[in-house]
């Protein structure tokens, strides 16, 4: 029964890491009706950049979260001007990010070859460290993107409600047009919002690149997991993703002590397809908004 | 004669044709590669064209060719490998299990009307994905470990390996694109296209939204299915990460996208088109490269070339055959290149240049309209561009 406890607890906190994954992607499908698939390939990059400045200029790992954040926020908005300037729509970004997907992909396979790569621990202190909370050891890495994505997802939404620019994005994601007619700038909303979700998955590269040992695959791996967690949460719904990415992770923990590691992603898929079935609009999101 | 005969009848000489080959380079003494290519070839078309007849035709986005492929795979896999059925029998179960497949997901996905679009591509997504983590759990199927073909037997009046896969991909290679036309060219073909178009209105003017969706399904599913059967022999030792990857998917969804969604013939000169470059790129040694530029072509196609390049060879159809013809014949004559592959790879590649050309830069070249008794393609101008967006 422990072990279970156990499991459940570890799958809350990489929920957390999957719920970071699942931000960016989720807020630029909600309101800019972009499906980045290229983004699990940011993820990915920015895990290696941080491995390989690291591992070259042997410094803390999570001091490069300041060099990573703001580069992959300026990736972000380049490449929502050239989607703004190529006028790609819903279907056609699928198309168009999956190519630059496959672009990153081998590009990364090129560079740094299939290998797995890991920071070594001399260098990465965090990996090894844990927090002992009533006799579970909760490792730092994921708690650590445990508690960015919760505060990302609360700051969010908040941002989302309170401010101006929250206001413009809701607009834009309901009718941007009627939004360019009030006055509001969408191209600068779009891509303003596209450099943040950009900045997300850098984050969530540095805790990937804390966490575990990365390789090429890794971002294939993502997509089923990280898409239950943007639907199941509700497109452009932030803490619905935060709370999707715990159910999953979760699930997955539980399934993985309960029938083995191999059962995890089999339970994941069956939520995405419940979820997709049944709530396609989102576990927390009203049934009156598409 | 008409259209329909004519096609027919194309069908006819273009199958008894490339029937022929594999005794044809025999006797020529022409390198065995030659036959390889071709079925690798047909083993694409196929998988490009029963892809379109879902996707192209009734507009419904699959990301789940991986998956019918993937059931016909280990369908034959495990039948002849694990329980000792023969080729043959295993064979058509491959291809009915694919279908009850399709059948079992459409059954579901169909009846959510808030199923369409992204939300239907990812859903396919995930069945691949599913299929792929019980295969790796099930040790009846896979269990992780993978499954030898090896000692399967191919039927002796097929010929030689070789011979026999030859064979077998053009039968169904055949039959999946005439499927393909038929139903382009059917009452099935135009309420798909409706659906494509305006699903609600469709339906409400009587077109059976359900039952045309789930025979495309069934049909795409089908034949996939059909075909990986028979590519497991080519497989030989069948794994997960080998057969649910995304290579199957990716590959299609990249030729038809070139030649053209709308068309039965789009995917055919797509998946010619495809499987050339890559395959002249790998044997230049240029595997990572090869995957930057189809990611690359993927991104440039699906913005330059919104219908494909099938509908402007049709309408630029001198310029092609002069290119094609043109370039072939210089690179043969002088001797430029070491294979006939090569040849044909550097002709279908100034094609695809010359023809993604944009009209109106076309037009200016030729010095007329552009569209001097044509219909009019691509992006429509005038006040109805204002409307289409």
């Amino acid at each position: 029964m422990d072990l279970v406890v156990q499991g459940i607890v570890t799958g809350v906190l990489i929920g957390g890491l999957y719920a970071l994954m699942a931000l960016g992607i989720s807020l630029s499908w909600g309101a800019l009706k972009i499906i980045n698939l290229a983004h699990f390939s940011f993820i990915l990059l920015s895990a290696y950049v941080v491995y390989q400045l690291t591992v070259t200029f042997e410094v803390d790992p999570l001091l490069m979260t300041i060099v990573v954040v703001p580069v992959f926020f300026v990736v972000g908005v380049l490449i929502q001007m050239f989607f703004h300037w190529a006028k790609v729509d819903e279907f056609k970004s699928l198309i168009v990010t999956f190519g630059i997907f496959i672009i990153l992909q081998s590009g990364m396979q090129t560079i740094w070859s299939a290998d797995f790569r890991r920071i070594g621990s001399e260098l990465n202190t965090y990996a090894s460290g844990s927090l002992t909370v009533g006799g579970i050891p909760l490792p730092i890495p994921v708690l650590l993107s445990f508690m960015a994505a919760s505060g990302i997802a609360v700051v969010m939404s908040l941002v989302l409600a309170r401010t101006y620019f929250g206001k413009a994005v809701r607009a834009v994601a309901q009718d941007p047009e009627m939004a360019r007619a009030y006055g509001v700038d969408t191209r600068r909303v779009a891509v303003l919002l596209s450099g943040l979700s950009g900045a997300f998955s850098a984050l969530a590269g540095v805790f990937i690149a804390l966490g575990q040992a990365i390789y090429p695959g890794l971002a294939v791996s993502w997509f089923g997991i990280v898409f239950s967690v943007v639907i199941l949460g509700g497109l452009g719904n932030t803490v619905g993703a935060l709370t999707a990415g715990v159910i999953v992770g979760a699930a997955a923990g539980a399934a993985t002590v309960i029938w083995g590691p191999l059962a995890a992603p089999l339970v994941t898929f069956v939520i995405l397809i419940a979820a997709l079935l049944f709530r396609p609009q989102g576990l927390l999101t009203s049934r009156s908004v598409a | 004669m008409t259209a329909r005969t004519r096609v027919l009848t194309g069908f006819v000489v273009v199958g008894l044709a490339l029937f022929f080959v594999p005794a044809i380079t025999e006797t020529l003494d022409l390198p065995r590669f030659y036959v390889i290519f071709l079925f690798t070839v047909f083993f694409w078309i196929a998988q490009a064209s029963s892809w379109n007849v879902l996707t192209g035709f009734s507009g419904y986005f699959s990301f789940g060719q991986g998956a019918w492929y993937g059931i016909g795979v280990y369908t034959v896999a495990v039948l002849t490998g694990k329980h000792g059925w023969s080729f043959m029998t295993a064979l058509p179960v491959a291809g009915l299990l694919a279908l009850v497949g399709g059948l079992a997901l459409g059954f579901v996905v169909f009846r959510v009307r808030r199923l369409t679009g992204e939300i239907f591509a990812l859903t396919t997504l995930a069945v691949a994905f599913v299929l792929a983590s019980v295969a790796r759990i099930t040790s009846a199927i896979d269990g992780g470990t993978g499954v030898f073909m090896t000692g399967t037997p191919i039927p002796e009046f097929l010929g030689d390996f070789n011979t026999a896969m030859y064979r077998m991909t053009l039968v169904v290679m055949l039959l999946t694109v005439l499927a393909a036309y038929l139903t382009h060219d059917s009452r099935l073909g135009w309420g798909l296209f409706s659906i494509r178009d305006d699903e609600p209105v469709a339906g409400g003017l009587g077109v059976p939204v359900f039952r045309y969706k789930m025979t495309a399904l069934a049909m795409n599913a089908f034949f996939a299915g059909l075909m990986g059967g028979v590519w497991s022999l080519q497989l030989g030792f069948v794994t997960i990460d080998d057969v649910f990857n995304i290579r199957v998917p990716l590959f299609v969804i990249l030729m038809s996208v070139l030649g053209g969604l709308t068309h039965w013939m789009g995917p055919v000169v797509g998946a010619l088109i495809i499987y050339t470059f890559s395959d002249r790129l790998n044997s230049a040694g240029l595997t990572d490269v090869n995957q930057i530029i189809v990611g690359a072509l993927l991104v440039i196609l699906a913005l330059a070339v919104r219908e494909g390049i099938y509908p402007r060879m049709r309408q630029r159809w001198v310029t092609t055959l002069v290119t094609l013809g043109g370039v072939i014949a210089v690179l043969s004559i002088f001797n430029l290149t070491e294979s006939l592959i090569t040849d044909f790879a550097f002709a279908m590649l100034a094609t695809v240049l010359v023809l993604m050309i944009p009209d109106r830069l076309w037009a200016r070249i030729r010095g007329d309209d552009g569209n001097a008794g044509g219909k009019p393609i691509g992006d429509p101008v005038g006040p109805l561009a204002e409307v289409d967006r």
